[in-house]
């Protein structure tokens, strides 16, 4: 009996022990998750204090959450340095000269190590110094000797052949609008291929793999010297090439939430807008259009928990910055993506009907200025422009209590959907309060002055 | 006759805000009292009531302005 407890009282201590072995806090930069901590540390997710503040449990989530990520970038990169490494041709050596930034060198080096990364840049260098020298120098022996193990032979001669067009362009002036050759040189002005860089928000068009040929319009510092030689000829070639595609397309990571939220600007008034997302319990914001519904779509399908989309609002309607929602696309953005009950909230004014009488004097008031806003105006706007009077009764009576959460309820089936019965108010917006608060380009409302209303596949449920 | 309506409808909305203001007005006035008077539980009572609907209603006010302005994407 006494072994028995012996054993018993020993495999208590193992599983504490083990127990509190799996809980213990990890060290920044350790070795086994030197990937996830590479990606919190390029999408500035958490530095060395910020990570010592997490609680062992929240620090082993966080870890979970990024291996995926980590190891789509690293490969993302690897095989972006692995194309960059390879002899280049006309084309590729255009676009990578221009398009290839200290950024991307930096990721380079964080990912890749300083090896690789001054591998690059010492390509680079030597490229770039030859593009320059080409059209007024020339190219020696030594130079092509140099240049071998990263030009292909065809763009040696290209860059060979600069000199002789730039010669030949001197020699005939005039016409310099109207040659072919102005109209590639101005194309060369604006184009990139650049590996897009560290910034949260680059990162994630970078991992999203919506713009990874770089969609920043860069200098081409070649192109001076290019646009002299527009006697045509190999170096045309050069100057019409366009950039190359430098693809790598990865998952979106999450990026880190700090930017946009706690971007500070000098304006007096608030530009605000944003996508909050929250799947897999982690929780991003977007002022991007494009990268958020990008990211939406990556994501696995019944994850999204939450999802605000925070903008301008009117009956039917609602607005994220340049995006406009109405039940459908939305409907069709979401489709499949919400977790059971997840919820989608639209913090934008009159989101959802009236609802029914209240004696709620600014709930009145709201409800009052929406039918004024929405019905008056709009009706004896039409009558003034000639419209008969049925036919705008029947449009604006039908538009002007809409309910775009009720409407959208319909086509997300299971998931919650709220919004705003009135005028939603967000005291950060306010004029001059927004500029003390910093939080011009705020992408979350935090606290609205409103009346919520949410429903489930057209039902009112409680507000959520 | 639907035009009629509506602007009927219009003015009432428009005036909404305007009839707590003016109720506040005409209590105050009712329940005010004599130069130097002290003022009686009813007068207190008539001013008090006048006093939350004129102010309710001048708030009321500012806040259809603020919705005018955000309506128009100022605010």
């Amino acid at each position: 009996m006494k072994e028995l407890r012996l054993i018993f009282f020993s495999l208590t201590l193992a599983l504490a022990g083990s127990y509190a072995f799996a809980a213990g806090p990890v060290a920044w930069g350790l070795e086994d998750y030197a990937s996830e901590f590479k990606l919190f540390s390029e999408t500035r997710t958490f530095d060395r204090d910020s990570w010592a503040a997490l609680p062992a449990q929240e620090q082993e989530r966080e870890l979970t959450l990024a291996r995926d990520p980590a190891a789509a970038r690293l490969a993302a990169v690897r095989t972006w340095h692995a194309a960059a490494m390879r002899k280049w041709s006309t084309r590729e050596l255009q676009g990578y000269t221009a398009g290839i930034k200290e950024k991307d060198l930096q990721s380079a080096e964080l990912w890749l190590g300083r090896a690789a990364a001054s591998e690059l840049k010492k390509k680079l260098k030597l490229v770039r110094a030859a593009l320059k020298r080409a059209p007024v120098e020339g190219l020696n022996n030594n130079d092509v000797l140099a240049l071998a193990p990263h030009l292909t032979p065809e763009a040696i001669n290209d860059l060979r052949a600069m000199r002789a067009a730039a010669a030949s362009a001197t020699l005939t002036p005039g016409k310099k609008g109207s040659s072919p050759g102005s109209a590639s040189t101005a194309a060369l002005e604006k184009f990139s291929a650049s590996l897009p860089s560290g910034d949260s928000a680059a990162v994630a068009r970078f991992f999203d793999g919506s713009n990874a040929s770089g969609d920043a319009a860069v200098n081409f510092s070649g192109a001076a010297q290019a646009s002299r030689a527009q006697a045509g000829g190999a170096a045309a070639a050069l100057k019409a090439a366009p950039a190359p595609q430098v693809r790598a397309r990865v998952p979106a990571p999450l990026p880190q939430q700090k930017s946009a939220d706690t971007a500070k600007s000098s304006a007096w008034t608030s530009d605000a807008y944003g996508y909050t997302i929250t799947a897999g319990g982690r929780t991003t914001t977007y002022r991007d259009q494009a990268a958020a519904e990008a990211a939406i779509r990556a994501l696995p399908n019944g994850s999204v928990s939450k999802i605000i989309l925070y903008g301008h609002g009117s009956p039917g309607m609602q607005t994220v910055g340049p995006a406009t929602y109405d039940s459908e696309s939305t409907a069709e953005l979401l489709k499949g993506k919400m977790a059971r009950g997840g919820v989608i909230q639209f913090s934008g004014c009159n989101t959802a009907s009236i609802g029914s009488a209240t004696l709620n004097p600014a709930v009145g008031i709201s409800m009052v200025a929406r039918r004024l806003l929405y019905f008056s105006l709009p009706y004896f706007q039409d009558r003034a422009d000639g419209v008969p009077a049925a036919q705008a009764k029947e449009q604006w009576e039908k538009g002007w209590d809409a309910d775009l959460a009720r409407d959208t309820s319909l086509g997300v089936r299971g998931a919650v959907v709220c919004g705003y019965r009135t005028f939603g108010l967000v005291p950060g917006r306010l004029p001059g309060l927004t500029r003390v608060m910093g939080n011009q380009e705020a992408t979350t409302p935090g606290y609205v002055a409103g009346k919520k209303a949410c429903y489930r596949d057209g039902q009112e449920v409680a507000a959520q | 006759m639907t035009d009629l309506n509506y602007i009927l409808e219009t003015v009432l909305l428009l005036a909404a805000p305007f009839i707590p203001v003016i109720a506040g007005l005409l209590l105050r006035k009712k329940f005010a009292s004599a130069e130097g008077a002290p003022r009686t539980g009813l007068q207190k009572a008539g001013r008090l009531t006048g006093n939350i609907l004129l102010w309710g209603g001048v708030l009321g006010i500012l806040f259809m302005i603020l919705l005018l302005f955000h309506f128009n994407g100022k605010i």
